[in-house]
């Protein structure tokens, strides 16, 4: 799951601790909002900012889609990570840009009638 | 340097006095990002890519002003998003002002003029407007992905001129970047009446989209040694010249990145204001509970071989200033004799 816009609409099966945590640091680098199940039942869909492993009860914090407060889950709350958001970073590179500037500007100087202007 | 004594005298005896007080690790400049939102798209700022309910969020100004509080810096930077768009932003500056507090309000002008019109801002030493400009029209178009943006830009830059407002460039130079149209632009920046110009090499954001285009050291040394050779004295550039120095491969420093600590709807930002790596709840949680040794190119992190960019390496080269009679010797004869 190395390339971006790959993890849109993916949920990994979380079996162990190992997982789980990969889950989360994935989670953590994704740009787009998450549904995180947890054991009591709960649903909660947001974006993941923050996460700390390096502490007693390691945790994560999402800032919730409805609004409100920024709200902490710990690592052993969590039953399972969807990433349902879109990835607002995918296809939003410098070079898809000057692509698409190039493309604008080969249509415009492509005669009409021409089958090559098709599509550009 | 172009910078006003008062703020010289004020950076340089707060840097004294953490030098007094045995502080090893102290920040200069806040880095307080009160929005995400931005007028604009470039595909070379990761600081946007964010799920619209992010987006929409902001700061109060209390909660700013309470991180201005908790971190102590003489100056704070306002860059963003788009600051421009936080709807209270004259409030905001007003108040630090009210604190001396100097302030570098990072805007791509877009709104300037309108906001200045609206009388949102009024004139003072205490507040720059530093306004985005990544090169001549066709390089400051494409680098921020949109066509007419440098002229909506200079229309800000010469009405907050023509008001008595401080205005600063700031630019970020890409790979490709070319030292002669750089030197073209020095010319039309000062030709517009900016106080200064700052410079800063690109950084390759982990979460930016564009990985391809980044500066790497070496060729940094390159294009600044070339851009910046036999400086004309017309230019003024409003940062460190042993910073400077450093981008021209002239000095090496490590890099601080607890000078300029980002503070944002997320929190203070881990470990500075490029890479996201987690956040802190304090500012102190921030200062004593971040793995330092962890980052800088002595740590053998990847992710900070090549980086060279003001916000870690500027408070480096003003720490070398202050900490001993050499810094400063060479600091005076870097500003005489102009690099």
């Amino acid at each position: 799951m190395s390339e971006r816009g790959a993890r849109e609409g993916w949920t990994p099966a979380i079996t162990d601790g190992e997982i789980l945590t990969d889950v989360i640091e994935q989670a953590f680098d994704y740009r787009g909002d998450i549904t995180i199940a947890t054991r009591d039942g709960t649903r909660r869909v947001g974006y993941l900012f923050n996460r700390r492993r390096d502490v007693a009860v390691p945790f994560i914090q999402i800032l919730p889609v409805a609004g409100g407060d920024p709200e902490t889950i710990t690592y052993a709350e969590i039953q399972s990570i969807a990433f349902t958001g879109r990835d607002t970073a995918a296809g939003n590179s410098y070079a898809a840009w000057l692509k698409r500037k190039e493309s604008a500007r080969a249509a415009a100087e492509t005669p009409s009638g021409d089958p090559s202007s098709a599509g550009a | 340097m172009s910078v006003p004594l008062s703020q010289m005298w004020t950076v340089a005896s707060y840097v004294l006095r953490q030098k007094l007080r045995g502080r090893t690790r102290y920040p200069l400049v806040l880095m307080l990002e009160p929005l995400f939102r931005c007028n604009l798209a470039c595909a070379g700022c990761g600081k946007i890519q964010y799920p619209a309910h992010v987006l929409k969020r902001h700061l109060t100004v209390e909660q700013c002003l309470q991180a201005v509080e908790e971190c102590g810096t003489p100056m704070v930077s306002i860059p963003g998003g788009e600051p421009l768009m936080y709807p209270d932003i004259g409030r905001l500056v007003q108040e630090l002002v009210k604190r001396k507090k100097y302030l570098y309000l990072c805007t791509n002008a877009i709104l300037l003029k309108q906001r200045l019109e609206e009388g949102v801002f009024a004139p003072s030493k205490y507040l720059s407007f530093s306004v985005h400009m990544d090169g001549l029209r066709a390089e400051h178009d494409d680098a921020v992905c949109r066509e007419g943006v440098y002229d909506q830009a200079v229309e800000g830059i010469r009405e907050a001129v023509r008001r008595g407002f401080r205005v600063t460039t700031n630019s970020t130079l890409f790979d490709g970047a070319s030292p002669t149209r750089m030197r073209m632009f020095f010319d039309e920046m000062m030709g517009l009446g900016v106080e200064g110009m700052m410079l800063s090499p690109g950084y390759s954001y982990a979460k930016a989209p564009d990985q391809e285009h980044f500066l790497r050291r070496q060729k940094t040394h390159e294009l600044f040694s070339t851009m910046l050779s036999q400086p004309k004295k017309r230019w003024k550039f409003n940062q460190s010249p042993i910073f400077l120095q450093f981008l021209m491969g002239q000095r090496d420093f490590e890099c601080t990145p607890w000078g300029m600590p980002a503070y944002n709807i997320f929190g203070w930002q881990r470990p500075c204001y490029l890479l996201q790596e987690g956040y802190a709840s304090s500012f102190r949680d921030l200062m004593e509970n971040t793995r330092w040794e962890n980052y800088g190119r002595r740590s053998g992190n990847d992710k900070c071989q090549d980086c060279m960019v003001h916000c870690g390496y500027e408070t480096s080269a003003v720490d070398f200033t202050f900490s001993s009679w050499r810094g400063l010797r060479e600091t005076v004869a870097a500003t005489l004799g102009k690099l």
